[in-house]
């Protein structure tokens, strides 16, 4: 037999059923569902199953929307769940948000404020750290990091000692075969080489350098063809950047194994691409040759007395360092017979991550670097974000009377303190996170001209936990700094005295609510004085006299055709002819940055147990009138065949050498004896952070070692830069016309100094800015309480200048304090900064004056806006209210 | 004595739990209720009434008998207490005085 599935029995909706069982008091529930279902069934019968439902849900709606019958907690319950004081209660989180709202949204001018201020400090906090993290991100990308050391030199003589990374060129070899903890060891070329390259028609210029074979090995550089083993193992290997071999061959893989002609002389074969090296790495090279090549270009590389090129190791993980830095010490004794009397020289590590920002040595020692800007900024940050914390504490606690009441009733019916505390911090949270969104925002606008300013490649990380981290970190951190204070003042108000309405704040909250004030002026004055002197030197530093003129003057290599004597000379000549040019003569080195240096120079007199370093370089006829130098005695000059031999020496060195009269006395260089021809008055050939050394100038006999030096007419560079090209293409096709400019040249010099003044020029602003932000919300509060006051003394005859006095006076007295602070503050920072360079610009008197006028001035305006709005108020509006 | 107020709806709902005697729980009332006045009564409104009757305490409850088609849920029965019975009387006896005050004729007649 089939048996018939009976259909199931219709049954009411059952989210509805749901909905009313959750909804529905549980002392009313069996009745009320008895009663529904009861319906739902009749109607099922009489009209249909859709009806009935739709009808069962209508009524559902009906009850559960009439009070009656709705579930509810008692009292008793809610004290009996009651977990915790800290876990608080939802319904509790709500109100405190809820007031919290409140509160923003009712004193809008004050919430402004303070979510402005706060938005401005986190923006800035933030990409300061972003910057902050960017630098400390420098040279850490590689692998074998822990591991990696520059080998330094520090070299003591003539009472002087002088740290650098200069080291013989055959250090590396030698370094890696007489210890075993050395893994691997390359030379590295500290100068930088600009190279013409040559595939077929395409000729550009590179720039890299020369490393050793070890390179790839050491260094975390991915490469894109080739290994590390073959990469720089032979002397015509080239190791190219993904850029370049992109450029040239249109692939990086297929780049391998072509051939590139240099300088229109040797053919390098591609051994290897390497990938584009990181923004965040120190080195920067588009291509590195083969070690071997180095030493055969520069044969004096393969002396022990000659230093030059930098040394890099690995050592071995287990290495004991300190160990191998004591062997090291003595180390280049046994191979530089120079070494003894008055002269010595002692190889040590210093950690490669590290180096970037401890990369200064001062007698030896080290002596900070860019860690000091990386402090100096937190610093800044830390600052900036202070100040805008201050505004909020000290709006919070002068609004405080407002807020009293609310806390008196909170009290009465139960608020614990810590409940309270939690209440008020939670709002600063929420307040502190509406304006972390806004100063991303900000953040988000300015990245780019940072970036630009800073020369960096910053951008808001968004899948980086780190970010995310720091994002939180800041937050909490200014969330409870700001709200701290003002959670413990509120949460400490005695409710009776409250709710009677007697509410007197005792002077102690009025003078730290002060001493916040000065505070705050102490710090934006601080860097009022900070950015007027970084600018002041910095414009010094530009528009410095440097003894010659680095107007119109440009240079350019000599290479290529013209790197032979004829053509040098017949070019230089073909120059001469051209209209807008002054004059022409050539140099080894850039001349606002001339390193090299010499101790072998000879006089008779000299005494023979001290060693001078004289710096040194080759140069080309009319040196002096080219650069415009202030000769005594004469210039190179083409009418002297035996200007070969003769020297132009600066005043330090005639001082140094002793002569009397020094034009025409005798002098031996690199055991060539000659004369003295000239002496030149002093100028700076070097950063103004260091002291005029001795230097001395010697005839160039090698073209290809020298940069023409061109001065144009002034107001006629542009002729004259065209005429030259025109003549450097017919001459020298190969290669491209790359010249510069001096004075552009020197102002890259002072990169950095120019970028920390932009930048303390606008955090100097911003932070004035949010202070006077905080001033004007306390101006205003306190003219608001006021408002009686002012009233009375007008009736009784005060004028609107009184009135203006008075309320500005307060606050004037602050501001004054506060300057008094911090001028000893920033006459000390500045002159230990100032210490860095060796010539600058004393710190003045008046530049205090000026940032204390600068500070009133603002203060002044600020507090005016709302001194006047209160002066000018008609008092029987004021007074009508009582 | 001060009396407690009931309004119109009150009124009619305790009425008719007075009719429908033992057998008055929400269901039944509402029925009732919709026969008698003719008009459409919510079985909400009628609980609530219900419920604030007995919050008076014109109305007294107990839990009645199950049935299959309330799905073995109880009914509550309510009964009209002392209370709600001098209520009802008093208002009845406000409104028979007051009738019995109308002149003859002072009304408009209306026509049935």
């Amino acid at each position: 037999m089939n048996l018939m599935p009976q259909p199931p029995r219709p049954t009411p909706p059952l989210l509805a059923e749901r909905l009313l069982a959750w909804c529905c008091a549980p002392e009313l529930l069996e009745e009320v569902q008895g009663d529904l279902h009861e319906r739902f069934h009749r109607r099922l019968a009489l009209f249909g199953e859709r009806s009935a439902r739709r009808q069962y849900v209508w009524e559902v709606l009906g009850f559960i929307t009439k009070p009656f019958a709705i579930k509810r907690r008692s009292a008793q319950q809610d004290i009996d769940t009651l977990p915790s004081p800290i876990l608080v209660h939802p319904a509790m989180i709500r109100n405190y948000v809820k007031i919290a709202w409140r509160n923003i949204a009712h004193n809008k001018t004050f919430s402004a404020i303070n979510i402005l201020g706060l938005a401005l400090g986190m923006a800035c906090s933030l990409l300061i750290l972003l910057w902050i993290q960017d630098e400390l991100s420098v040279d850490s990308y590689h692998a074998n990091g822990p591991q990696l050391y520059h080998v330094m030199q520090r070299q003591s003589y003539d009472g002087k000692v002088e740290t650098g990374r200069f080291t013989p060129g055959v250090l590396p070899d030698e370094l890696k075969k007489q210890f075993p903890e050395i893994v691997h060891a390359a030379g590295y070329t500290g100068w930088d080489a600009r190279m013409t390259f040559a595939v077929g028609d395409k000729i550009n210029k590179e720039s890299g350098h020369w490393a050793g074979a070890d390179w790839f090995k050491m260094f975390s550089i991915p490469l894109l063809a080739g290994t590390p083993a073959t990469a720089l193992s032979t002397p015509n290997s080239l190791a190219i950047s993904r850029k370049v071999a992109e450029f040239y061959f249109g692939e990086p893989t297929s780049a391998l194994g072509k051939s590139i002609r240099i300088d229109n002389k040797t053919d390098y074969q591609v051994t290897a691409v390497f990938e584009n090296l990181p923004a965040n790495s120190s080195d920067t090279y588009d291509f590195l040759l083969n070690w071997q090549d180095c030493i055969t270009r520069n044969p004096w590389m393969k002396e022990w007395g000659n230093n030059g090129p930098h040394t890099r190791i690995q050592v071995r993980p287990d290495a004991n360092v300190a160990a191998l830095n004591a062997k090291l010490k003595p180390f280049l004794r046994k191979y530089n017979k120079e070494m003894g009397r008055s002269f010595d020289a002692e190889l040590f590590l210093h950690a490669l991550p590290d180096a970037y920002l401890y990369s200064n040595f001062k007698n030896g020692q080290q002596d900070g670097g860019r860690i000091e800007y990386v402090r100096l900024f937190g610093i800044v940050a830390a600052f900036l974000l202070l100040i805008a914390c201050i505004n909020f504490m000290n709006l919070a606690t002068a609004r405080s009377v407002k807020r009293a009441r609310e806390v008196g009733v909170r009290k009465v019916v139960g608020a614990m303190r810590s409940l309270l505390v939690g209440q008020f911090i939670g709002e600063a949270l929420l307040l502190t996170s509406l304006a972390l969104l806004i100063g991303l925002g900000f953040i988000y606008l300015i990245l780019p001209s940072f970036n630009s300013l800073t020369g960096k490649h910053i951008s808001l990380q968004i899948t980086d936990v780190r970010f995310w981290l720091m994002l939180g970190g800041i937050t909490v951190v200014t969330g409870l700094l700001a709200g701290s204070y003002p959670a413990l003042f509120l949460s400490s108000l005695n409710p009776v005295r409250v709710l009677k309405g007697a509410l007197k704040f005792g002077s102690g909250a009025r003078l730290f609510r002060q001493g916040l004030v000065v505070f705050q002026f102490v710090l934006s004055t601080l860097l009022i004085i900070g950015t007027i002197v970084v600018y002041r030197q910095v414009n010094f530093i530009q528009t410095k006299n440097l003894g010659y003129d680095r107007e119109n003057l440009l240079y350019v290599p000599v290479e290529g055709d013209l790197a032979t004597q004829s053509a040098y000379k017949t070019f230089r000549d073909e120059l001469l002819r051209l209209p807008g040019i002054a004059s022409v003569s050539s140099i080894q080195e850039a001349p606002h940055n001339i390193g090299s240096s010499t101790g072998g120079v000879n006089w008779p007199g000299k005494d023979p147990n001290v060693l001078i370093e004289f710096t040194q370089t080759s140069v080309g006829y009319d040196v002096a009138r080219t650069m415009q130098l202030k000769i005594s005695g004469r210039d190179f000059s083409p009418a002297f065949s035996t200007d070969t031999t003769n020297y132009l020496i600066n005043q330090t060195a005639a001082r140094r050498i002793g002569y009397k009269d020094p034009v025409g006395q005798p002098l031996t260089m690199w055991g060539r004896p000659g004369k003295i021809i000239g002496v030149i008055e002093d100028f700076h050939f070097q950063s103004l952070h260091t002291p005029i050394a001795p230097l001395i100038f010697r005839l160039s006999t090698e073209p290809s070692s020298q940069n023409f030096m061109i001065r144009t007419q002034s107001g006629q560079t542009q002729q004259a830069l065209a005429s030259i090209e025109r003549v450097w293409k017919q001459m020298n096709p190969k290669f491209p016309f790359a010249y510069r400019f001096a004075d552009e040249e020197y102002t890259n010099l002072y990169k950095s100094e120019t970028v920390v003044g932009s930048l303390a020029n606008y955090f100097a602003f911003l932070a004035i800015f949010i202070s006077c932000l905080g001033l004007f919300g306390l101006a205003a509060f306190t003219a608001e309480q006021r408002t009686k006051e002012i009233g009375v003394r007008k009736v009784l005859g005060a004028t609107v200048t009184n009135i203006i006095t008075l309320l500005s006076a307060d606050f004037l007295k602050l501001v004054l304090i506060a300057i008094l602070i911090a001028s000893p503050l920033a006459w000390y920072a500045m002159n230990r900064w100032m210490q860095n360079f060796e010539y600058k610009i004393g710190v003045e008197w008046w530049v205090f004056a000026a940032a204390g006028i600068l500070a009133v001035v603002i203060a002044l305006l600020t507090i005016s806006f709302q001194s006047i709005r209160a002066a000018l108020m008609n008092p029987v509006k004021s007074l009508r209210s009582e | 004595m001060k009396r407690s107020y009931l309004g119109e709806f009150e009124e009619i709902v305790l009425l008719t739990v007075a009719v429908l005697g033992s057998g008055a729980y929400g269901v039944a009332i509402t029925d009732e209720l919709e026969q008698q006045t003719g008009r459409s009564v919510s079985i909400s409104a009628v609980h609530a009434a219900l419920h604030r009757l007995e919050e008076k305490g014109m109305l007294s409850s107990r839990m009645g008998d199950a049935t299959a088609e309330r799905g073995g849920r109880r009914k509550r029965l309510f009964t009209v207490t002392v209370l709600g019975s001098r209520a009802l009387h008093d208002i009845r006896a406000v409104r028979e005085q007051l009738w019995n005050s109308i002149l003859p004729n002072t009304l408009p007649a209306i026509s049935i």
